[in-house]
């Protein structure tokens, strides 16, 4: 597409004490594009969402952002690209001691020195642009499930960040709402040029705004490429999480057995 | 035996680890003191919340305190019949020991784990990771302003504790037992010096800098040990904090007396 990469996964691996949930995973991100990540629930796209904004420690070599070492960014350098980054998490993550617009306001409290009049007209105006304009003195926990994704995603939109990560937008979202989302997203890449990173569950939803798809299970990407390409996988598993087909019971009896013998035996055991 | 050896090493490994988190979380709390954002007006929030909470308290257990100690002295001192000396007595263990000490008891129970509690929800629902994603840093943001609020409360509800102790004193030695009020007060005017009071002051500061980091220290870290984010984790990094934090303050009186005395 003749876009260059902004961030570039090249070979990451990802543990939690111990226990590896990414595998080797490789992709790059083009600036003022969409990229989609999708995967079934527990695959790790929060984890690689985590590596992305550098919340979780990565090793050297591993994300590269501008041709710069992800992992072997000092404090400074990782300031100025967060400084760069709006972030949605997946809980939503607002600050439960402020209201709605004081939580927009913080960082442009924290960053800017513009007066405090000011600062409320373009919380007021983020809160417009997700539909909440009414809402900005509530209290998060005044909001439902999908009114604190809006608001958190009109605090990430904040400082207008050149590159926007959301974990799962439109979850617990009605269908026109989330068009809605759907479309403001593609407004921001259109309008903002904005490259933004999008974890969903949502197939229609992905492929509506995707302008790159990468489709992950357990721990790896099984396929990456432009919604058509996705479409035309001919990868089992990609044409079932397409066809939202269950999982066929695993037959491992084997597996199984020896996992309750394993529980039996440490119990009686003790 | 190499187990045991090596069991041993790695815990010892790890409670070091700890305690290197631990100082370094103190030196980024107080190097947040010269970092933007400007926190005049987050201090004097939490000056507000610190005080609020534990005025009250404070005040109730400054004055049976005192009378209790009003009351005692008397008894112990009627022996030798120098029940003038009362007003001193009281006086003196209160500004000394009991003032800071309970303050500090008390701020703690109240307020520490409050504010222990109220990051460790932000680290479970990753407000303090939404902090850092917005390149605000969370130790400047979040916690120095409860440093120096505490820096500030604390010597001041001591002063008050102090007040409240005497004059609780003065009231059951004076009107229930019948010292005379002038022995009584000229007793606290004569005996306490200066040394006292500063001794008193330096206690106080330092139970506000070991009480806030203890407290902010366990609810920042809470659950990111066991990688489980879970509620129950703020309840025990709570539990913790204001059971650490009341432990240390003992010993830290202990240690400043004794340097000082
Ligand atoms: N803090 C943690 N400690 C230990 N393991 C974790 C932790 N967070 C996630 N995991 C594990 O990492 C794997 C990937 O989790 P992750 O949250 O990235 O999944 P996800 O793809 O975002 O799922 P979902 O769609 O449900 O949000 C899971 O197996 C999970 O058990
Ligand atoms: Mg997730």
């Amino acid at each position: 597409m003749g876009h260059r990469d902004l961030i570039d996964v090249c070979g990451l691996n990802s543990h939690y004490s111990g226990r590896q949930v990414l595998f080797d995973i490789r992709f790059g991100i083009p600036d003022t594009n969409i990229t989609v990540i999708m995967g079934v629930s527990g695959c790790g796209k929060t984890t690689l969402l985590r590596h992305l904004i550098g919340l979780k420690r990565t090793r050297p070599e591993q994300i590269m952002v501008d041709g710069q070492d992800l992992g072997k960014f000092n404090e400074e350098e990782m300031r100025n690209y967060r400084r760069r980054l709006g972030v949605l998490f997946q809980s939503g993550a607002l600050f439960n001691s402020m209201t709605v617009s004081q939580n927009i306001a913080v960082p442009l409290k924290v960053h800017t020195r513009l007066s405090d009049e000011t600062i409320r007209i373009m919380a007021l105006i983020k809160l417009n642009l997700l539909g909440l304009a009414e809402f900005g003195a509530f209290m998060p926990s005044q909001l439902s499930g999908g009114m604190r994704k809006r608001a958190g995603l009109a605090r990430a939109l904040a400082m207008d960040p050149e590159i926007l990560f959301v974990d799962e937008p439109s979850s617990g979202l009605d269908p026109i709402t989330a068009a809605g989302l759907d479309r403001l997203i593609l407004e921001l890449r259109d309008t903002l040029g904005m490259t933004i990173i999008v974890v969903t569950h949502e197939l229609e939803s992905a492929f509506r705004i995707a302008d790159r798809l990468i489709v992950m299970d357990r721990g790896c990407i099984l396929a990456a490429g432009s919604p058509d390409e996705i479409r035309a996988s001919q990868n089992e598993r990609v044409l079932q999480f397409l066809e939202r087909k269950a999982d066929t019971a695993e037959i491992n009896t084997a597996g199984y057995l020896s996992r309750i013998m394993g529980n039996e035996i440490t119990r009686s055991g003790r | 035996m190499t187990r045991l050896v090596q069991s041993l090493g790695a815990a010892t490994l790890d409670q070091l680890a700890h305690l290197g988190r631990m100082g370094l979380f103190l030196v980024y709390m107080i190097r947040g003191i010269v970092k933007p954002p400007g926190k005049f007006w987050s201090v004097i929030k939490q000056i507000h919340f610190i005080g609020t909470k534990s005025f009250f308290v404070i005040g109730f257990t400054a004055a049976f305190t005192g009378m209790v100690l009003g009351l005692q002295g008397y008894y112990t001192l009627s022996k030798f019949g120098s029940e003038g000396l009362l007003g001193s007595g009281v006086a003196l263990s209160l500004i000394r020991e009991l003032g800071p000490v309970l303050s500090a008891l008390m701020v703690t129970g109240r307020a520490g784990s409050a504010i222990c509690a109220e990051i460790g929800i932000m680290r479970i629902d990753e407000q303090i990771d939404a902090l850092e994603c917005m390149a605000i840093d969370p130790y400047s943001y979040l916690i120095t302003p409860k440093l120096l609020a505490g820096l500030v409360c604390l010597p001041l509800l001591t002063a008050y504790c102090d007040v409240v102790g005497i004059f609780g004193g003065y009231l059951v030695g004076v009107d229930l037992l019948g010292v005379s009020p002038g022995a009584y007060l000229s007793g606290v005017e004569n005996s306490v010096v200066w040394k006292d009071v500063y001794m008193g002051m330096v206690k106080s500061l330092g139970f506000a800098v070991l009480m806030i980091w203890i407290c902010t220290y366990k609810g920042f870290y809470a659950g990111v040990d066991d990688g489980n984010f879970g509620p129950e984790q703020v309840g025990r990094a709570t539990t913790n904090a204001v059971v650490l934090s009341s432990v240390s303050i003992l010993a830290a009186d202990y240690v400043v007396t004794s340097i000082l005395l």
